[in-house]
């Protein structure tokens, strides 16, 4: 199936879907509810229920447009133009899944953002044999090693108790949706209470529908704030300790990047390994490299044998 | 090396001074003996003590070799990663941590592998020796065995704070602890004799470089309440130098403390016969700095250079007299014995009365092609290693300039991600001409908007995109305290010590500057002062 790289997304002529389109278009799949993936308002939009809640949430309908939201669930499947679509489980933020393609005897799988270890909040990655996969990069260098959930769980709650232990506050960065959350979500299963950015509160009823607990408010407790407004906390510098969760956090230059004291190498995107094992399990005749390290992975994939190339958007 | 490693991501992981030091204090107490002599070299980035006049060689491209055998990624792989991560050690342990055995590896398996390392000749051997480390040991070890090959922890520990480290560990006063490595240069001595209580009994080392004395800079000589407590010298304009004689063997050492012995053989030459052991403090002269530079350049020196660019070493403190340490003698007792000495050149003092003496001495020294004035406290003592209130510079700054920034560069070590190092430029027209290259001025947070700022200006990247060329739109203003002619750079001239003072979001690069202004500093137009910024730029950004 012949697949277009443009400035405005990735587009399927054959069937005129968009995969993650960054303008309005006719019809879109939304892989995730991040906004650099979910954005605009297109004419018709499939996702999974929950991106397709998180996504109203972000982009509301005006009182005087319509808009066609169609849902399919993990393990759906619907007809479309000719081509069968099958939403498919990926781990990265909840909501998240990986759209299958079959049209013409060939199945593409489109990744969206990805990775393969259990994520803290949403559902596992299913792989699936395909023959052509479009999959995303952001740490396609050997150099990002990242930590399961439970280890990085288990930092999370020791370098907040070991803060609070001598009257530091330990302050987080997490993003807006997902790392914001997962963070929130583990400080409260070791009962760490926690005053929470608005821009990652106001997300979190989303999260609670899933079932997910959430810390109470205190003073007294730890503070979890998007990256870049760790500097507005009005706590002087010797009463407090700066953690950075993040994938980037796998390299000590992270720190300067970030003012954090500690550095958390945990990613709702797939470290080097992840994507090594994503791509054997598929086992793809062709693949599409987008964002980040795209070149030097397809360079590495190319080496192992693979027919792999970087797709410039 | 894994608890080094582990103490030492702890010292990383705070910026503060205080928990720095009592992280590595608690990892010291937790050793036996031999290991803590050699884990306070380690901790301080060297695998032999400072005294020890043998190197490691071990370079970038042997290390890059043995990383390339023991992973099998091929270089182009290895670059990039390397050029993400900014720091070698690192990079080597991410990189083996898939493939390496993860055995423990002893502070005494490291120390006999400098050792081979460093008896090793052939470059292949020390390639085969690498890739068997790098195979065999747990990735955090590895990152700080690397990182001590290199020299550099990046973990914002001075050797200053493990020397408090250790004090506080052997619970010995800290400069105690201080002036017995600055007598004796070997830290893991310093460490056992902390701990056996005998600190005292370390003596002085000749032909290791003892830490400078530094005077402390003043603008306005009218502050000074007391002159006639003072004494002036001229302040040269050449190379800070220390010199060791003893038994017709001679050394030289910079500030840095770099030896730099074999760049100046009439030096060496000319002190020979001098009766020592014997330790100078004084300066090494041409007749300009910039010739002076050339000379520092090279490793060995021609008789050609020697002719062409005669340099000689003026004396002005003596630190050692007769094998024994006169750092706690009176300044005027240090002159009586550095003039006993009949050494042809020393500074001329003059003992000070009024202020206006201090213009008039200003003047003549800046007329004889000196920088300008030290002012030394009568009775004062020689504080090795201080900035101390007892010396004081005069020498006025030549300027500043307002320059756009034309290119920037990614920083290495804590600054690995932004973009720290600046090249600038001046008018002339409308052209924008390099006139130099600053690192320092701006806080953390200006450099990470500053990187902002530049990222978005990016026309073309270099090297990997380490060095990206920027749309000239950013303008800086710089101090610097000379200018030199420089075929290096467009505008012909270099700035002497450029550093940025200040962002000037208030100015366009139609404001900076021009080439024009440049040329009559450099034939000695007196510079207006500058304007005072009265209001905060970012409130005025009209102007
Ligand atoms: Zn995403």
């Amino acid at each position: 199936m012949r697949v277009e790289f443009k400035p405005e997304g990735i587009h399927l002529p054959a069937i005129d879907l968009w995969l993650d389109p960054r303008v309005p278009v006719p019809a879109a799949w939304l892989s995730h509810a991040h906004s650099d993936h979910a954005r605009g308002l297109h004419e018709a939009a499939i996702s999974t229920a929950i991106t397709g809640r998180l996504y109203r949430h972000r982009w509301p309908l005006p009182a005087h447009r319509t808009q066609q939201l169609l849902t399919l669930n993990p393990g759906q499947s619907m007809e479309w133009r000719g081509a069968t679509l099958t939403a498919r489980q990926a781990a990265h933020i909840l909501g998240a899944a990986q759209l299958e393609i079959e049209y013409e005897g060939e199945r593409l799988i489109y990744t969206g953002d990805i990775k393969r270890r259990t994520p803290i909040c949403g559902w596992e990655t299913q792989p699936i044999p395909c023959d052509h996969l479009i999959i995303e990069s952001t740490f396609g260098l050997p150099i990002y090693q990242f930590l399961e959930a439970a280890e990085a769980q288990t930092r999370i709650a020791n370098f907040a108790r070991e803060c609070l232990a001598v009257g530091q506050t330990p302050i987080f960065q997490g993003y807006g949706l997902g790392r914001g959350q997962e963070i929130a979500h583990t400080l409260a299963l070791h009962e760490i209470p926690c005053q929470v950015h608005h821009s990652i509160a106001a997300l979190i009823p989303y999260f609670e529908a899933e079932g997910y607990t959430f810390p109470t408010e205190s003073a007294n407790g730890a503070i979890l704030v998007t990256p870049g407004q760790e500097e507005k906390v009005p706590i002087p510098p010797a009463k407090r300790k700066t953690a950075l969760v993040s994938g980037w956090a796998a390299l000590d230059n992270a720190r300067a990047r970030s003012n954090a004291d500690v550095l958390i190498p945990y990613s709702d995107h797939a470290d080097f390994s992840e994507l090594l094992t994503l791509i054997a399990e598929s086992n793809p005749s062709q693949i599409d490299i987008v964002h980040g390290y795209a070149a030097p992975l397809a360079h590495i994939l190319r080496q192992r044998g693979y027919n792999a190339r970087e797709a410039r958007l | 090396m894994d608890a080094l490693a582990h103490a030492a991501e702890r010292v990383a992981a705070t910026n503060s001074r205080r928990e720095k030091i009592a992280h590595v204090a608690s990892y010291l107490q937790s050793l036996n003996d031999a290991d803590l002599a050699r884990a306070v070299l380690y901790l301080s980035g060297r695998p032999f003590p400072s005294t020890d006049p043998r190197k490691l060689s071990v370079g970038y491209a042997t290390m890059r070799a043995a990383l390339a055998a023991a992973t099998g990624w091929d270089a182009e792989t290895l670059a990039l990663c390397y050029r993400e991560v900014g720091d070698s050690g690192e990079t080597i342990s991410h990189l083996c941590r898939p493939i390496t055995n993860a055995e423990p590896l002893s502070l005494q398996q490291a120390e006999t592998h400098f050792e081979t390392l460093r008896k090793t000749r052939l470059t292949q051997v020390k390639v085969d020796l690498l890739t068997s480390i790098f195979q065999t040991h747990a990735a955090p070890a590895l990152k700080f065995f690397v990182k001590t090959i290199t020299g550099n922890l990046r973990i914002g520990l001075q050797e200053k704070m493990v020397e408090e480290a250790i004090a506080q560990a052997t619970s010995q006063p800290a400069d105690a602890v201080r002036a017995a490595n600055n007598r004796g240069g070997n830290l893991s001595v310093v460490a056992l004799s902390a701990r056996a209580n005998t600190l005292e009994s370390i003596v002085a080392t000749l032909f290791h470089p003892l830490d400078f004395m530094l005077a402390q800079p003043i603008d306005e000589t009218k502050e000074l309440a007391d002159p006639e407590n003072w004494v002036a010298e001229d302040k040269y304009d050449g190379i800070r130098s220390q010199l060791h004689v003893a038994n017709g063997k001679v050394k030289l050492f910079t500030r840095g403390l770099e030896e730099t012995t074999d760049a100046f053989p009439e030096i060496i030459l000319a002190f020979t016969n001098l009766p020592g052991p014997l330790i100078l403090d004084g300066e090494i002269l041409a007749t300009s700095f910039q010739l002076l530079q050339q000379r520092l350049a090279r490793k060995k020196v021609s008789a050609k250079m020697m002719a062409e660019i005669p340099v000689h070493f003026v004396a002005y403190d003596i630190l050692m007299h007769q094998g024994e340490l006169v750092f706690d003698r009176p300044l005027e007792h240090r002159r009586q014995l550095l003039d006993n000495l009949g050494l042809v050149r020393t500074s001329q003092q003059t003992p000070l009365q009024t202020h206006a003496q201090i213009e008039a001495l200003f003047n003549e020294a800046r007329a004889r092609g000196n920088e300008g004035l030290m002012l030394k406290r009568r009775g004062s003592l020689y504080e090795s290693g201080k900035r101390a209130a007892n010396w004081l510079k005069v020498k006025k700054p030549l300027g500043t300039l307002d320059v756009v920034v034309t290119a920037a560069e990614q920083g290495h070590g804590r600054r690995a991600g932004v973009l720290s190092d600046v090249t600038f430029a001046i008018r002339d027209g409308d052209k924008y001409l390099n006139i130099g290259k600053a690192y320092t001025g701006l806080t953390d947070a200006e450099i990470k908007e500053l990187t902002k700022v530049l990222r978005a200006l990016t026309i073309e990247k270099f090297a990997g995109g380490r060095v990206q060329i920027v749309r000239p739109e950013v303008v800086l203003e710089v101090a610097f305290d000379g200018l030199q002619k420089s075929p290096r750079h467009k505008s012909g001239y270099a700035l002497r010590f450029p550093r940025i003072v200040r962002w000037r979001r208030d100015k366009r690069p139609e404001d900076i500057d021009t080439l024009a202004r440049v040329h009559q500093i450099s034939l000695g137009a007196v510079l207006p002062e500058k304007s005072v910024i009265t209001e905060n730029p970012e409130e005025n950004p009209a102007k």
